[in-house]
């Protein structure tokens, strides 16, 4: 059946924010097959209230939005899991690698492979991993990120801080597991020896 | 601004969401303390990097084109 111009329009517009909805999925399912299933369920839905989203305003955060809510109905049930990052505390890993003698500090992040920095966000509560994945990586204003979420701006700013501080935590410790940095020590290993 | 308040507001310095005043007192202090300048490029090469890292999966191009098909 063809499809009406404006259905059609709407829907290529739609698909130019595929990457960013597909990794936001890949992300919060891990799992290929249920972020695609998610990315197809959440376009379908979004054609179906496609009434509802104003022309003009942010049609990524919009669908991003559709996407992260299916999430929760449909792999997580309609209660948000609140696992508190609390206990985290202050951890700078800047400091710590500055009290550890790793000099230059930033030479350690170079280090870190792709893959485990990925396994480190995969790693974060589902409400802290959204909020790094929208702010983070898609470059997402607060405002912005507090309205795809439907928080305050404050929540947003304070789960970021969590996650970054529990992210850095993560990293850290694959780094002494993997030799990067010794831990209580004053010396890193060399590069060839890493990965 | 001191390193206390610079580092409480280091976020939002490091996303840009900080007024123009806050931003330029905030550079401000960078610009005159290398230990919080330093902390600063460590945070910023963080969030360079968990971007680049998250950045690397791209949808499939077999579903994107069943998708093109589903929906237009």
């Amino acid at each position: 059946m063809a499809e009406s111009p404006a259905r059609t329009a709407f829907a290529e517009e739609a698909l130019t924010h595929l990457d960013t909805l597909y990794r936001g999925a890949l992300r919060l399912t891990r799992d290929p097959d249920s972020a695609q299933d998610l990315v197809q369920e959440a376009y379908l839905r979004a054609l179906r209230y496609q009434h509802s989203y104003q022309a003009g305003t942010n049609m990524k955060a919009w669908l991003f939005a559709i996407m992260r809510n299916l999430f929760w109905d449909r792999f997580k049930g309609s209660r948000k899991e609140d696992v508190s990052l609390d206990d985290v505390g202050e951890f700078v890993l800047y400091e710590k690698l500055r009290d550890e003698g790793a000099k230059p500090e930033a030479d350690v992040l170079d280090k870190l492979a792709a893959s485990e920095v990925v396994a480190a966000v995969e790693k974060l509560p589902p409400l802290h991993r959204e909020v790094v994945l929208l702010v983070d990586v898609e470059g997402f204003s607060y405002k912005d990120a507090a309205q795809t979420l439907g928080v305050p701006i404050g929540t947003v700013m304070s789960r970021l801080h969590r996650a970054r501080q529990q992210l850095q935590k993560s990293l850290y410790e694959y780094a002494v597991e993997s030799g990067i940095v010794r831990a209580n020590g004053t010396k890193e290993v060399p590069n060839n020896e890493l990965q | 601004m001191n390193c206390s308040d610079c580092s409480e507001k280091l976020d939002s310095y490091l996303d840009r969401e900080l007024s123009n005043t806050e931003m330029l007192e905030l550079q401000l202090h960078l610009e005159g303390c290398p230990p919080c300048a330093d902390n600063y490029e460590f945070q910023a090469s963080m969030k360079r990097l968990v971007k680049v890292c998250c950045e690397q999966d791209k949808a499939p191009e077999a579903f994107r084109e069943k998708l093109r098909q589903i929906l237009t």
